[in-house]
């Protein structure tokens, strides 16, 4: 009994259990409670602090308050591994029949990989990846190390119509990730991904020798659960990130599962000299070519006739897409977009601070996208409401006023702005397009 | 209560075609325009402009126009404008009191369809307003535009725009990706048109580069008008967006380029041939010389880009030791003139012999 309570009391307060329950469970002290044995009552949280309010609001304040979360990250600009070299390795075993997750576990892991792999190439547009699948105790491989996002996913695709079966073996996964990794640059990161839906993993020899092989080649680890914590996964992830048992999670759910695949996208970060050695890399800038009205030619990667492309600047082969790395000369060939793409990982957007009452007096409507803001009077005549919210509003990240503030230009802006701004854009609309105050502001500070 | 439920389900289910946003920029930088003065005045600018936005209005009753203006040292909204800041009180009444008389002067044509009538007015009101407080001492500041500010400003304003259109499902999906719109071609359809008149913009790359990913992501395609100047960035982000740029020669004829290049949404683009670039430029500058760069070095720790490997091999943005790889090394040594080397040395060494003794 004293259990339940225990429980509802975590959820009167607005944390979302996912997040905490996430990072696992050996951190925490007192009761010892697993990932898979939280459930989230979301009836209660919002029948106990509505009250008599409306439902509708309290379940807007709770999912600003999920989005918030999501948004509230470290936004110290650290050093990270933004070329990677990851490999992607699927559980293919009987346990991934099960049905908790719909359709399958099976079929959900090869759609959220899908989603993931365009997700990684959009955000680390100069790196590598690799899949293998674990099935009947052998490690299989389904795609080998590549920068072509529709490559691996066409190969993903044909993995839907075989079934899983047999048992999983990590310690043959990890070996043949490591072959993978083996030949990859110093500079760039070496990561191993993998989704395990098993309890088990039947190995041919000792798995802790692998461990150690792992961590000797600068090899990192991350896992995704799909049933419970394995001790041996926990392990696993704790000795090849330098004690950081961060990179273990289970999921709970498949919205949760989404989450944790996805929140790897982020290029990890570089925690050690020697995780990554930094060196100067020769890389070509083409021009495009559009062949209107030209001559079609053949490409040197995939000797097809195709009108545009791009002339290697180093031995003037025609290549037709990009990134990639020249097949005549092994120049690496990019737009400088691909650069700018990955600059938002080096120069963060700060997190937007929740506007006081007040405070808030000072704007009527979003920086942004003039939307108008609730007014302080209105808001009054619906106190009930408030006061349902204050739990949630207390911990400082669902604002009060529906107001979220930029710390350096100190603009208001709306919810949806504040996730679009932090998700897609990184660029703040008030610190961007006003540059005449910045002076006098300045001024006044010193004053 | 049954009103409101008929009225939901009218703007729910679509009729006739899909409804198109169309966000112009206009760069109103007056140190460009100043050039212009002779072939294409400001004032003749925008009342061309105002024609295109009629037109965009008349092809469909539910399509929507908004427009930003990028100034010298601040982004602007022209329409809609602004809801007004109780901080400047006084600011905001004239403001109105100004409208209101522009208003009764003239909305009352009734000649003129009103929705037309009331963008003009709000637009050149707020142009009006926006040249009056820009002191001197502004125009004298800088001879750039706030080109970044106005796209963020842009972008949040069309998804805000187009989770209000959907309404449902935005709540399970704030930021459509790539893979989720991949799919539907239905839901508002946005378009960014920026009239620019700037050269340089350098020192806003990191932020213009971010809002064309965040415009890619959107799907929203950014075109350019050029009406002088050049600019690399926004032709790197039309051709990344998928978008029109035109740079024109003769300026005379904008109205024309305005309507046959950039009046069709993006549904209507895909059975028309449209104006594509010839070359686009995607070449580097580096960061020490600033100049272009067919093959450069890059760091990679910071992604910075120089034309030759810096000096002791120390990036000069982040300051790590950067290991430079095979660079540099000479080629390798024949073996046969080696040889011949140590016989020359042989012989060397048995005339040398007796110089200590010569010594």
């Amino acid at each position: 009994m004293s259990d339940s309570d225990g429980e509802y009391q975590a959820s009167d307060d607005g944390a979302n259990p996912n997040e905490e329950l996430a990072t696992g469970t050996t951190t925490k002290t007192g009761k010892q409670r697993a990932a898979w044995e939280g459930v989230q009552r979301s009836w209660a949280a919002v029948l106990d602090s509505a009250g008599d309010g409306s439902i509708d609001s309290m379940v807007q304040t709770l999912r600003e308050s999920k989005q918030r979360k999501r948004l509230m990250k470290d936004t110290t600009p650290l050093q990270r591994g933004i070329i990677r070299h990851l490999v992607l390795i699927l559980d293919m075993s009987f346990a991934m029949v099960e049905k908790d997750m719909r359709p399958t576990r099976q079929l959900l892991t090869i759609r959220y990989a899908s989603e993931f792999i365009t997700e990684y190439f959009e955000q680390n547009p100069i790196s590598q990846l690799a899949i293998i699948g674990l099935r009947d105790g052998v490690a299989e491989m389904i795609s080998v190390m590549g920068g072509n996002s529709t490559d691996h996913i066409e190969k993903l695709k044909l993995q839907r119509g075989k079934e899983a079966a047999g048992a999983p073996s990590l310690q043959n996964g990890l070996e043949m990730s490591r072959a993978q990794l083996f030949h990859t640059p110093a500079h760039g990161t070496r990561e191993v991904l993998i989704i395990y839906g098993a309890l088990l993993t039947s190995d041919p020899g000792d798995m802790h020798k692998t461990i150690e092989m792992l961590k000797k080649d600068k090899i990192r680890v991350s896992i995704v659960g799909l049933a419970a914590q394995v001790a041996i996964c926990a392990e696993l992830c704790k000795k090849t990130n330098h004690g950081d048992d961060k990179n273990y999670s289970v999921a709970t759910d498949d919205h949760h599962f989404r989450e944790l695949f996805m929140k790897l996208t982020t290029p990890p970060i570089t925690r050690t000299k020697e995780q990554s050695q930094a060196s100067l890399l020769s890389m070509g800038f083409p021009s495009r070519i559009s062949g209107a009205g030209q001559t079609m030619s053949f490409c040197v990667c995939h000797n097809k006739l195709c009108s545009g492309g791009y002339l290697c600047s180093r031995c003037q082969s025609k290549v037709c897409s990009l990134p990639s790395e020249c097949p005549v000369c092994g120049l690496t060939l990019i737009l400088s977009t691909h650069l700018a793409r990955s600059y938002h990982h080096l120069f963060p957007l700060q997190n937007w601070a929740a506007v006081s009452w007040k405070d808030a007096v000072r704007s009527v409507a979003c920086y942004a996208c003039q939307s108008p803001f609730l007014k302080l009077s209105k808001a009054k005549e619906k106190e009930t409401e408030i006061e349902g919210m204050v739990k949630i509003v207390e911990s400082k990240i669902v604002s009060e006023s529906g107001r979220y503030a930029c710390p350096v230009c100190r603009k208001h802006f709306c919810i949806d702005c504040d996730v679009f701004a932090h998700e897609v854009l990184h660029n703040c609309a008030g610190c961007q397009s006003d540059t005449r105050g910045l002076a006098d502001e300045s001024v006044e500070f010193a004053a | 209560m049954d009103g409101v439920d008929g009225t939901d389900r009218q703007e729910g289910k679509q009729d006739g075609p899909t409804p198109s946003l169309l966000f112009i920029i206009l760069d109103t930088n007056p140190h460009a325009w100043a050039l212009l003065q002779n072939t294409l005045p400001f004032s003749k600018a925008i009342a061309n402009i105002l024609v295109f936005i009629n037109a965009h209005l008349a092809v469909n009753n539910a399509n929507q126009v908004a427009v930003i203006a990028s100034h010298s040292q601040r982004s602007v909204w022209l329409y809609p404008r602004p809801p007004s800041d109780p901080q400047h009180g006084d600011d905001s009444d004239t403001g109105m009191d100004d409208e209101n008389k522009t208003d009764t002067s003239n909305l009352s044509d009734a000649s003129k369809y009103r929705p037309f009538a009331l963008i003009e007015n709000s637009l050149l009101h707020s142009l009006r307003k926006l040249i009056k407080t820009t002191t001197e001492a502004d125009i004298k500041a800088t001879t750039s535009t706030q080109m970044a500010g106005a796209l963020t400003m842009a972008l949040s304003y069309i998804n805000k725009a187009t989770i209000a259109f959907l309404d449902t499902g935005a709540a399970a999906k704030p930021t459509p990706t790539a893979l989720d719109s991949s799919d539907k071609a239905v839901g508002l359809q946005s378009r960014i048109l920026v009239v620019s008149v700037s050269g340089d913009l350098a020192y806003q790359y990191i932020p213009i580069m971010n809002s064309t990913f965040a415009a890619q992501r959107l799907r929203v395609p950014m075109d350019i008008l050029k009406l002088a100047g050049d600019t690399v960035f926004l032709q790197q982000a039309a051709f990344t967006t998928r978008a029109v740029y035109l740079q024109l020669k003769n300026l005379q004829g904008v109205l024309q380029y305005l309507m046959m290049a950039f009046l069709p949404d993006q549904l209507a683009r895909k059975h028309l041939v449209v104006p594509t670039q010839e070359v686009v430029d995607f070449r580097a500058a580096c960061f020490c010389h600033r100049s272009v760069v067919d093959v450069g070095f890059v760091c990679s720790i910071c992604l910075s880009i120089f034309c030759t490997p810096p000096e002791g091999a120390i990036c000069l943005t982040c300051e790590t030791q950067l290991a430079l790889g095979d660079y540099g090394n000479k080629p390798a040594v024949i073996p046969k003139k080696k040889k011949k080397k140590k016989r020359a040395l042989d012989g060397g060494s048995s005339r040398a012999t007796p110089a200590p003794e010569a010594a």
